[in-house]
């Protein structure tokens, strides 16, 4: 891997990258006491919107704002339509995967992956097994995490398909730098995204065989780090937001109470994990969810955005075989690339990697949000091996990649502009076609030299642009 | 041999429930070893039966209006080839090498297994694993509650068939053995007595062995299947949910009528 830094502004001899000369031009003119004031306006606002996310790993779990930066992350539409492909592409091999694991598994006859790998992953969700689901669709709404390497490459980091999250953080970003600096959008033509809850309800009703469901948005509650979005998309799409007990199973159907009596639900879109869904076949401490809910599921009455049981497809450990599935399903070259990944169950791979540490990011198979990984060349000697002796103890649960040089975007700090580390998570949309809402999530790590772009970790956002070439 | 069974079990509340919820797996299904020839399930409602996750005949019981009792019965006539001792299933024994927060091992149950197994992974292995959990675990009831884990269990030195079952659980899952949990009844040598029971079984050479800690038997004798699961809460009989009632008491009545099965014989 190379090790300069890609940057998304500025080329190798320091020039402005075309798509950028007219941000750049704007930015060169506009004073900066008057971009300070905007800066302060636009925190101001979020703060009055709630726009909030928990913190975990303080001494409280504190709510904090997201910081939002107005620099924005630009990509030229001539290269966006190259990565929306291949999001589209992935995500359509990742569904096909789904299905045929929970039903013929042909793959795994195929010898592409072995049997152990997913039917033993604790991601597999038996329930599902022989449910056929309309549309063939498990994961109706994914997040496809890409980071760029030094050469400008995109590479695909991982796939989210259980709860992905972060869109209204997408769809405020632009609406604040619209509010804000409407003249930067009447200077170029900037894709729009405002369509994406209107797009979003599309999907969801189309999941449902039924004519004109009724769709809702079931959330864990406000205590849970991204209700406002839970909140912001169920007004958005103008749908109820409810709550585990404001939903009953009666009779293998799904009731929402409603101050006109019950009112049948069709389809659900829920960001609860699946332990939490029902407690009469999952968690039984769960308070979250619905009992009676897989029953109803199973039988097909009630659709589930996203289904139980997409998290083996996007687990770490299935993340190398995800290139060989595009090859296998779609007989198709993947667009998008995989970075080169060490499973550590494997003996060979496993010395390579422990071997190597300082140089590696080391992560666990089921973790997320960038905790319980170790990002080799900014750890210590003594975190290295500490994190060593956890590998050994457990050598399935970790992967290692090398470090990439994640790309970076200017980006306002305590002295100035400066360049910190980006990357980008495309939302797709599966249901009567599949779909990209031009641009998505940029998140950006905010400490210098952090390459953890996570929001529970301290992270930022940017707006992104797809912008005509 | 062909068993009769009546099984009633009666919920009592002390104040009205206002709803209740209820996962039902009391009823046996057609197996290699097992010939459902008639079973009813009498409930307050009717309730189609549905197939669960494991494949066990599943009823959903939805009560919506105010009771202060829940009356189940289940009865009828299952035919037993008492001498299969292992059972043959198409599906993938993987997904249950897995562990559950009630089965998962600790250090004291890993060093166990591997003390009592060595580097064997055959049945015999099993079965003297089996003798020695049933004397590291004194049958006590009681000693534990319906959420003590294996582990704790195992600590404690004492337990029921469900702790004996999720203990050896958990020593076969560390052994990269996939294991089930077994929820059904057991009878008595002359098949008058018939109570509610667990116990395990295992994968060995593409086919499913018993394991019955608590009795130390090693073949399914006097047991019949009524459900299966990764642990006691996939395949108990009665999961459910309530609202209101305040405090529950239960009782079951297990009967077993004797059924003499008039053998044809070969001229």
């Amino acid at each position: 891997m190379i090790r300069t830094c890609f940057d998304e502004m500025y080329d190798g001899a320091g020039q402005v990258r075309p798509h950028y000369r007219e941000f750049a031009r704007w930015l060169a003119q506009t004073p900066p006491e008057l971009l300070a004031q905007r800066r302060r306006e636009a925190d101001l606002l979020f703060h009055r919107a709630g726009i909030t996310f928990t913190l975990y790993g303080d001494e409280q779990d504190t709510e904090r704002l997201i910081p939002f930066d107005i620099i924005p992350r630009s990509i030229p539409l001539s290269e966006w339509q190259i990565v929306e492909r291949g999001c589209i592409q992935r995500v359509k091999a990742l569904n096909l995967f789904l299905a045929d694991l929970y039903h013929e598994q042909r793959i795994i006859k195929a010898g592409i992956i072995p049997a152990e790998q997913v039917l033993a992953n604790e991601q597999y969700q038996l329930a599902m097994q022989g449910l056929d689901l309309h549309r063939n669709l498990y994961s109706h709404i994914s997040g496809i995490d890409l980071v760029r390497d030094g050469d400008g490459t995109y590479y695909v980091l991982e796939d989210n398909l259980r709860t992905p999250s972060g869109v209204s953080y997408m769809l405020e970003d632009r609406k604040m730098m619209m509010r804000l600096f409407p003249e930067l959008f009447a200077a170029q033509r900037i894709a729009p995204i405002d369509h994406y809850p209107s797009l979003l309800l599309d999907t969801l009703k189309s999941a449902s065989p039924i004519d004109n469901p009724c769709v809702v948005v079931l959330t864990p509650g406000r205590f849970n780090s991204a209700f406002f979005e839970h909140a912001f998309l169920a007004r958005e799409m103008g749908v109820e937001l409810v709550e585990g007990a404001d939903l009953f199973v009666r009779d293998d159907h799904v009731f929402m109470r409603t101050t006109d009596g019950p009112k049948a639900v069709d389809v659900i879109y829920r960001r609860l994990d699946d332990a939490f869904l029902d407690p009469l076949a999952f968690n039984p401490d769960s308070m979250l969810g619905v009992p009676g809910l897989l029953a109803a599921y199973r039988c097909g009455n009630v659709v589930l955005a996203n289904a139980i049981g997409t998290g083996v497809a996007d687990d770490k450990s299935v993340y190398p075989f995800v290139t060989e599935m595009i090859r296998f399903y779609l007989d198709e070259e993947p667009i998008l690339k995989n970075v080169p990944t060490f499973q550590c169950r494997k003996p060979d791979e496993l010395s390579h990697v422990l071997a190597n540490l300082p140089h590696l990011v080391v992560k666990e198979t089921q973790g997320s949000g960038g905790y319980g990984m170790l990002v080799g060349p900014a750890s210590s000697a003594a975190e290295i091996e500490a994190f060593r002796a956890r590998v050994k103890a457990k050598p399935h649960a970790y992967i290692a990649q090398p470090t990439l040089c994640l790309s970076t975007c200017p980006t306002f700090v305590d002295n100035g502009i400066a360049p910190r580390h980006i990357d980008l998570r495309p939302f797709v949309l599966s249901g009567k076609e599949t779909r990209v809402v031009p641009g998505g999530l940029t998140r950006v790590a905010l400490r210098e030299g952090s390459l953890v772009v996570n929001s529970s970790q301290g992270g930022g956002t940017k707006d992104t642009w797809v912008v005509e070439d | 041999m062909r068993l009769s069974i009546s099984h009633e079990t009666t919920y009592h509340y002390e104040d009205p429930v206002r709803a209740s919820i209820q996962y039902l797996r009391l009823t046996p299904h057609d197996s290699e070893r097992q010939q459902v020839i008639s079973w009813q399930l009498d409930l307050p409602r009717p309730v189609r039966a549905q197939v669960d996750p494991f494949g066990n005949i599943l009823h959903v019981l939805t009560l919506d209006e105010p009771h202060d009792a829940i009356v189940i019965r289940a009865r009828g006539q299952v035919d037993i080839d008492e001498l299969r001792e292992a059972e043959h299933e198409g599906q993938s024994a993987f997904p249950f090498l897995r562990c559950t927060r009630l089965t998962e091992p600790d250090e004291a149950l890993r060093g166990f297994a591997d003390q009592h197994c060595q580097q064997r992974r055959d049945r015999n292995a099993l079965i003297d694993l089996m003798h020695a959990l049933n004397q590291s675990m004194v049958y006590t009831p009681g000693a534990t509650e319906v959420d003590t884990c294996a582990a704790q269990a195992f600590a404690g030195g004492a337990g029921v068939c469900q702790d004996h079952t999720h203990a050896f659980l958990a020593c076969a899952r560390s052994l990269g053995i996939p294991a089930r949990y077994v929820s059904g009844y057991l009878y008595s040598e002359d098949s008058t007595h018939l109570t509610s029971h667990a116990w395990a079984e295992a994968w060995l050479e593409d086919a499913w062995y018993s394991f019955d800690v608590t009795n130390q038997m090693a073949r399914p004798q006097r047991h019949l299947k009524l459900a299966v699961g990764l642990d006691y809460l996939d395949a108990c009989p009665v999961r459910g949910m309530r609202r209101g009632g305040g405090h529950e008491q239960m009782h079951a009545k297990v009967l077993v009528m004797p059924t003499p099965v008039i053998e044809v014989q070969q001229q």
